[in-house]
């Protein structure tokens, strides 16, 4: 998957903070590919290992700020389920900041591009 | 039922606007919802988020996702660039003159590509994007920088349009509505700081309102000096500006809350800052709000008294005299940044549209109420009043008001409708 | 045979200038499942429209990618096309190759568009229609409380032409609600007779709600009332609990002195029999609860009428005057010029009882001194709780509250009234502390939400969008505890056995529960695990 970053973006929260991003004219590397999710909770821990396995330098799953979320426990949810991928990722000696929950509301473009930058730089110190 | 009689006309579309226009579209109504500006979503679009770890329950956030149900529902019909000219009849069958301006650009056709600003010869550029969370996103054309409006024969924008959404030439177009009620949702103005001269807004350039640190976050993502572009380490806030003084007797109800939120969020962004905030009374009953205020009482240094002065010393930053009531002294401190925490003052053209609409206006210049349990209804039968046009509101209280107001509405079609086909059948 | 995809691609008036599309268009062709690819600009407005109403209906297109602008603001423009050719709107997938790509990208980005179309068909390739349909539903409504507000709830619901019923667990109405607000010129009383003669109103006093199950449109309330239990349908509840105060007192002060609360103040107010007139009363505000929205408003009103009727000195000793609602600045100004004293102080005073009289040490901080004062009278401070049984009454309606224990949980996507599960509405004290004015604008709100719901009798929803396979569930109840909006039963299916169930009503699709079954049995249209798949895999192909 040529080291691309896969992000899951929440329909109320991430996804219209990148498009806001496109709006400003904003820049950030173009190797990030957002898939759109109704809610950070609907991302399994399949999808995320799934994204590794074909090759992905890292996994973004971002959602609503804490106690905004639109489905109350979406993005709570999720975070845990990030958290054992942090260890599943420890296990196999992989660099476990590679998958990480963003949170930030959809008003948040500058949020939205600074997270995709902290885990570009995370990707390069890990030596990817 | 004749159909008309069971439209409702909504006019100003800022948070209180859009939500009156959802809750009678979302029952079945049809609605319009008129816009003096090009943009839907009024003051509150341009607000920034205030989470930090957690969401500081600023609602911000809520407006876009209004904004986006509002603009997609097939049973509102948005009219921006318009206002209401003339108003007669009465509770279900009133009728609406309504002036639409020329609109340089046609909104429907702008894909917001951004080829007329390059093209644009004028510094800074007379053709430019509206405000990003703004929508329709879509380019605005600015008469007093236009080289058309200076007499030239400039061209280039309207050649440049892909979609030939830009043209010049055409009148306001005036048209004629029927509807059954109208709502009212007109908003407020910002205080204007100015009109407080010693506290030096529009002299000094690091003296700025909450309106305008608003913006910065939006646009740039955190603190920056408009002026020098450093983020400053020493900010103050000064409370009810243009509130709770001779002209104002009335509470804001939205300034503790976002100079606190606003606070809590320089502070997270950078813990090293030094934020004052100077107050007389904190307002801070509300959801959440007391123990948000528990929480940053600790890094945030308030103050009770109100600053009478600040002065600009040679090196750029800004002093403020001070009396400090519980010292009982009057003191002096420097800051970089002075944020006047303006209020909510009635807006200045609801003079005119309480003639046109023959509505009533309060003393302190919102408009009326019927009586101080009926916040919704005015002294006309059949219009009806919501948001901070009625009086100072954040954001929920707006958007429970408007939906309040079009909870009266609905009501009052109704009604009159059963009661008109009543008389229909007794003749 | 595969089904046919076609996909549209648009330039946005050829403003995507960093894309070659001509070498898109050689890649896309290749997709398999795509068998038609049009390059139509600016799609979205009435010409474009046309021509890909036109394109799917003269190539039998079956399902749709649109390789556009962003689908936030244009889905429903897209879909509606669809719609108009006859297919079903959930066949259809965009790829954001503006807003997403060309935008945020300097330089040529040819290959990223690819990708992004290439995801979007993979996706595309899997998604089934989802079909609409009109749910029926109960068109009463359930008040609990009988207080001020539940009483014009249920008034105003009866006038829209619901009928309702009122449940209190007092045996008359409208006791209760005076204690803190002054109730503006309503008359309890009238509108209790009101409640009475309307036929469209049943009352249930004293009665308690003992369980509720179901969902929005079909709620099965259990109720016991006198000796017995009663079951009921309705299609909303509303809950009008209100809320109850406790006076911050210190223990150890004797009750000889004349601690009160605002309450007796008002009834000693009222008393022609009263003989001795207090001459100096205090006040105690905003010490012990930072919400003293409504105590503020008490104190002022009954500081005013102790000053006017009385002629008694009057002493407030606050923290803050909250004056954020209507009308309160100007009371404040009116005590002040009726010469009702604000002493602010940052630390609450001391109080003790001296000779029958309350001794009252304060550090007044505009004045800068220490103050001593006795008192007649001392009015207490109250603090604002949830109402007795609020936390039973949750747990039974098994919705959230907020971190001081009142009703709706503090998420701003929430207010005003509603509830995280549909058809469940708070309305006034029970959910903070309101005045009156807020009182009554959140009463109107409950009214037009249920109306919009119940009012045609229809509510027209997606079928199955997000479904349980009863063949994979093993009732582990997990989908169950862990929905957000409550809209998961069990229920029992042919064979006995016990599967959970949801409701497409209620279901919000979000999505939670198909990521956490553990059975997999949950499959959400168009998120489903395939559909997410598809996607992640498709990237980096290229
Ligand atoms: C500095 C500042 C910060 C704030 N921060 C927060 C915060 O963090 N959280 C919060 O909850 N609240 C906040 N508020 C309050 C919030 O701005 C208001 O509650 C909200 O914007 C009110 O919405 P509205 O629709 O009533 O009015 P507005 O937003 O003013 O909208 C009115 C609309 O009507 C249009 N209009 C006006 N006149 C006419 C006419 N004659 N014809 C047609 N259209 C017309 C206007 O163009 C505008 O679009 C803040 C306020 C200020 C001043
Ligand atoms: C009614 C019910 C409720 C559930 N509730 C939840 C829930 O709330 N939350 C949740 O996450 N999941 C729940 N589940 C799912 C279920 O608990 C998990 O799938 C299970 O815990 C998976 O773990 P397991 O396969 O290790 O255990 P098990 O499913 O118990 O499988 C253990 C297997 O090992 C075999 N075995 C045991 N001892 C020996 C031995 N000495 N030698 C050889 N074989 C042996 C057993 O026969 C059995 O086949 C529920 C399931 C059911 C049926
Ligand atoms: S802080 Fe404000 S904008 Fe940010 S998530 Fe919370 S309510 Fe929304
Ligand atoms: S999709 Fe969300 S709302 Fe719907 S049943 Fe599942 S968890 Fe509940």
């Amino acid at each position: 998957m040529n080291n691309c970053i896969v992000a899951f973006c929440c329909e109320h929260s991430a996804y219209p903070a990148a498009d806001l991003a496109g709006k400003l004219k904003l820049h950030y590397p173009e190797n990030l590919r957002i898939i759109r999710v109704p809610c950070a909770g609907r991302v399994d821990l399949i999808h995320i290992l799934k994204a590794f396995e074909k090759g992905a330098a890292a996994v973004m799953v971002m959602g609503c700020e804490g106690g905004a979320c639109h489905h109350m426990t979406g993005n709570t949810r999720t975070k845990e389920r990030v958290k054992y991928c942090n260890l599943l990722l420890r296990e196999i000696e992989a660099d476990g900041r590679l998958v990480a929950m963003f949170n930030l509301s959809p008003n948040a473009p500058h949020k939205f591009v600074g997270a995709v930058n902290e885990i570009t730089k995370r990707i390069k110190e890990s030596g990817r | 039922m004749n159909k008309e009689s069971n439209n409702v006309l909504v006019v100003g579309a800022g948070i209180s606007g859009i939500a009156s226009a959802l809750e009678l579209a979302n029952s079945g109504i049809n609605v319009y919802l008129l816009e003096k500006e090009a943009v839907i979503g009024g003051h509150s679009a341009s607000f920034c988020c205030k989470a930090t770890d957690v969401c500081s329950q600023c609602s911000a956030c809520v407006v876009p996702d209004k904004i986006k149900e509002t603009v997609s529902h097939p049973q509102i019909r948005l009219l921006t660039n318009s206002t209401i000219r003339r108003l007669s009849g009465e509770l279900g069958n009133f009728r609406v003159t309504i002036t639409q301006k020329l609109q340089y650009i046609d909104q429907e056709r702008c894909i917001a590509c951004g080829l007329c600003t390059e093209v644009c010869p004028t510094d800074p550029k007379a053709i430019h994007p509206s405000f990003a969370e703004a929508t329709p996103f879509s380019y605005v054309l600015d008469e007093e920088l236009c080289l058309r409006f200076k007499g030239e024969k400039c061209d280039l924008c309207r050649k440049g349009c892909p979609t030939k959404a830009i043209k010049f030439k055409g009148e306001s177009k005036e048209q004629e509505l029927s509807v059954g009620a109208l709502i009212v949702a007109t908003g407020f103005d910002v205080f204007d700081a100015r009109k407080k001269g010693s506290l030096g807004y529009g002299r000094y350039p690091n003296v700025l309102t909450g309106l305008d640190l608003e913006q910065i976050f939006t646009r740039e993502g955190c603190l920056k000096l408009p002026a020098s572009g450093v983020e400053p380490r020493n900010i103050a806030f000064i409370q009810c500006v243009g509130s709770r003084d001779e002209d104002h007797d009335y509470c804001s109800h939205v300034c503790c809350k976002y100079a606190m939120k606003l606070s809590g969020l320089i502070k997270y962004h950078n813990p090293d800052a030094r934020v004052t905030i100077f107050y007389i009374d904190l307002q801070t009953a509300g959801k959440g709000f007391a123990q948000f205020y528990e929480e940053y009482k600790e890094n945030i240094r308030f103050v009770r008294g109100v600053p009478v002065e600040i002065l600009q010393t040679a090196s750029g930053e800004l002093e403020v005299r001070f009396e400090d009531i519980s010292q009982g002294k009057v003191c002096r401190d420097t800051f970089e940044l002075v944020v006047l925490s303006v209020g909510i003052s009635p807006s200045k053209e609801s003079w005119d549209l309480a003639r046109t609409l023959g509505i009533n206006l309060s003393d302190n210049g919102f408009f009326a109420e019927r009586d101080s349990m009926n916040t919704n209804e005015t002294n006309i039968d059949g219009i009806f009043i919501a948001g901070t046009c009625q009086g100072p509101k954040d954001i929920p209280d707006s958007i429970a008001h408007g939906i309040a107001a079009a909870s009266k509405a609905r009501q009052v079609l109704t009604e009159s409708a059963s009661q008109r086909q009543g008389n229909q059948g007794r003749h | 045979m595969e089904t046919k995809i076609g996909v549209f691609i648009c330039n946005c008036s050829g403003t995507l200038n960093n894309i070659d599309f001509d070498a898109v268009v050689k890649k896309v062709v290749e997709l398999p499942g795509v068998t038609s690819i049009k390059f139509i600009s600016p799609l979205c407005l009435e010409e474009g429209k046309k021509k890909m109403l036109s394109c799917i209906r003269e190539e039998n297109i079956e399902k749709v990618v649109v390789a556009a602008c962003s689908p936030e603001f244009k889905e429903h423009v897209f879909r509606e096309v669809l719609e108009n050719a006859g297919l079903n709107g959930h066949l259809f997938s965009m790829a954001n190759i503006k807003e997403q790509c060309s935008w945020v990208h300097e330089g040529d980005v040819t290959g990223k568009v690819v990708e992004l179309i290439k995801m979007a068909v993979s996706r595309t390739r899997l998604l089934q229609p989802v079909k609409m349909n009109n749910f029926s539903v109960n068109r009463e409504v359930l008040v609990v409380g009988g207080g001020f507000e539940a009483i014009n709830a249920a008034l105003q619901l009866s006038r829209a032409g619901l009928r309702t019923t009122l449940l209190e667990r007092e045996a008359v109405l409208g006791t209760g609600t005076t204690e803190l607000e002054n109730l503006c010129g309503f008359d309890i009383n009238a509108m209790v007779m009101e409640v009475k003669g309307d036929e469209n109103i049943e009352i249930l006093a004293p009665a308690e709600v003992i369980e509720t199950s179901g969902k929005i449109g079909d709620f099965n309330v259990r109720i016991r009332k006198g000796g017995e239990e009663i079951s009921r349908k309705y299609g909303a509840l509303v809950i009008a609990t209100g809320y109850q105060t406790k006076l911050a007192l210190e223990s150890k002060l004797k009750s000889d002195v004349n601690i009160v609360s605002q309450e007796k103040l008002c009834h000693m107010l009222e008393d022609p029999e009263l003989r001795i007139r207090p001459r100096t009363i205090g006040f105690m505000l905003d010490f012990a609860d930072e919400n003293s929205r409504l105590p503020t408003l008490a104190t002022l009103n009954n500081a005013l009428a102790a000053k006017r009727k009385w002629g008694s000195e009057v002493y407030v000793f606050c923290k803050n005057v909250k004056v954020d609602s209507e009308r309160i600045e100007r009371l404040y100004q009116e005590a002040r010029d009726c010469g009702v004293m604000f002493l602010k102080s940052d630390v609450s005073p001391k109080v003790a009882a001296e000779n029958g009289k309350i001794k009252i040490e304060a550090k007044d901080i505009f004045l800068g001194e220490d103050i001593n004062l006795t008192c007649d009278v001392l009015v207490a401070e109250e603090c604002l709780l949830p109402a007795e049984e609020t936390e039973a009454l949750s747990s039974i309606l098994n919705i959230r509250r907020d971190s001081r224990g009142f009703y709706q949980d503090e998420n701003v996507h929430l207010y005003p009234v509603a509830s995280e599960k549909k058809g469940i509405f708070f309305i006034g004290g029970c959910r903070g502390n309101l005045d009156l004015s807020r009182v009554l604008t959140d009463v109107s709100s409950v009214v037009v939400s249920i109306y919009k719901l119940l009012s045609s009798g229809n509510i027209l929803a997606e079928v199955e969008r997000v479904k349980v396979d009863p063949q994979k569930c093993v009732a582990c109840l997990t989908c169950i505890r862990i929905c957000p909006h409550n809209a998961i039963q069990l229920v029992r299916v042919d064979g006995g056995k016990e599967v959970a169930e949801i409701c497409d009503l209620a279901c919000e699709a979000c999505g939670i529960c198909a990521a956490m079954c553990p059975a997999k049995a949950i499959t959400f249209q168009g998120y489903r695990d395939e559909e997410i798949l598809a996607q992640v895999e498709t990237i980096g192909e290229s």
